[in-house]
């Protein structure tokens, strides 16, 4: 009992593995990343409702459970306002590059930067 | 114990991690700490019946439905994880906690793409997974503080209740 409450070699090992999860994921969604963002795709409940481009400065509602507020604006897209608890799409930030996405699931909205093929398929191991 | 949980998952949301780690679902993971004692002190069966309670309830007190999603499916894999990680014999409660946390971040990702219907939200894992190395380390910290400290006495009666 006692040597389990001190550090151990193992535990090092514990952290490889979920680094190494961490590097695989990462390489999974590479690609795409450094396609030309153009549009911005907004999704409620996994479908498409939005489509804007990137380029043109607007500002936009989306309306469900809560009202998410989505600015676009030099080429970038954010959530700017949200009644949702947590509010943790805002705190999301700007996103810019394509395969960026901003999630507020409260309201089960995905805002999704996306280039100029769209449907771009992800396969996750 | 529930209620310490309870209280534990309720108070980490006025802790805006997010303010540092700008991801959503980033939280300490206070409450595992709780799951975390009884795991090691008592058994998994009722590491289980701390953790289903303190979800549903923690749900009602603010998560929502699609609150009690996320946490059931993250907290039921970390601490599968957990219970499955104690047994290696090379892992001490710090290794155990940082393989539930990132269990319990990989959970809470399935729930988000099975809510979403979205592989997207994929991308947010590695950066929740990095980050989970740290808060399970902290609360590892947290728990073998705990275990260090109660009653020797209890620990050492607890093997055959353990089993």
């Amino acid at each position: 009992m006692k040597e389990k409450l001190c550090f151990q070699k193992g535990d090092i090992a514990a952290i490889a593995m979920v680094v190494f999860l961490a590097a695989i994921v990462f390489a999974c969604f590479l690609p795409g990343i450094n396609d030309m963002a153009a549009f911005v795709e907004v999704y409620q409940g996994g479908e498409l409702i939005e489509r804007f481009p990137l380029s043109e400065d607007r500002e936009f509602m989306v309306t469900g459970d809560y009202v998410n507020t989505v600015t676009i604006r030099d080429g970038k897209a954010a959530i700017t306002h949200s009644d949702c608890p947590g509010g943790d799409c805002m705190h999301s930030g700007w996103v810019g590059a394509s395969g960026r996405s901003i999630v507020c699931l409260p309201n089960g909205v995905e805002i999704r930067i996306v280039s100029d093929d769209a449907e771009v398929d992800f396969v996750v191991g | 114990m529930i209620a310490l949980a309870l209280s534990l998952s309720y108070i980490e949301r006025f802790i805006p991690l997010q303010l540092v780690v700008p991801l959503p679902g980033v939280k300490l993971g206070l409450a595992n700490i709780v799951t975390m004692i009884a795991l090691y002190m008592l058994n998994t069966k009722f590491a289980y019946t701390i953790l289903i309670p303190r979800c549903i309830l923690g749900s009602v007190f603010g998560g929502g439905i699609t609150g009690l999603a996320f946490s059931m499916l993250g907290g039921v894999m970390a601490l599968g994880v957990m219970a499955a990680a104690k047994r290696v014999r090379w892992f001490s409660v710090y290794g155990v906690s940082i393989l539930g946390a990132a269990a319990h971040n990989i959970g809470q990702i399935l729930a988000a793409m099975l809510l979403m219907r979205s592989v997207y939200i994929g991308a947010y894992l590695p950066y929740l997974l990095i980050i989970s190395v740290f808060t399970g380390l902290m609360t590892g910290i947290a728990c073998a503080g705990v275990l260090r400290t109660l009653p020797n006495a209890f620990i050492s009666a607890s093997p055959e209740v353990r089993r």
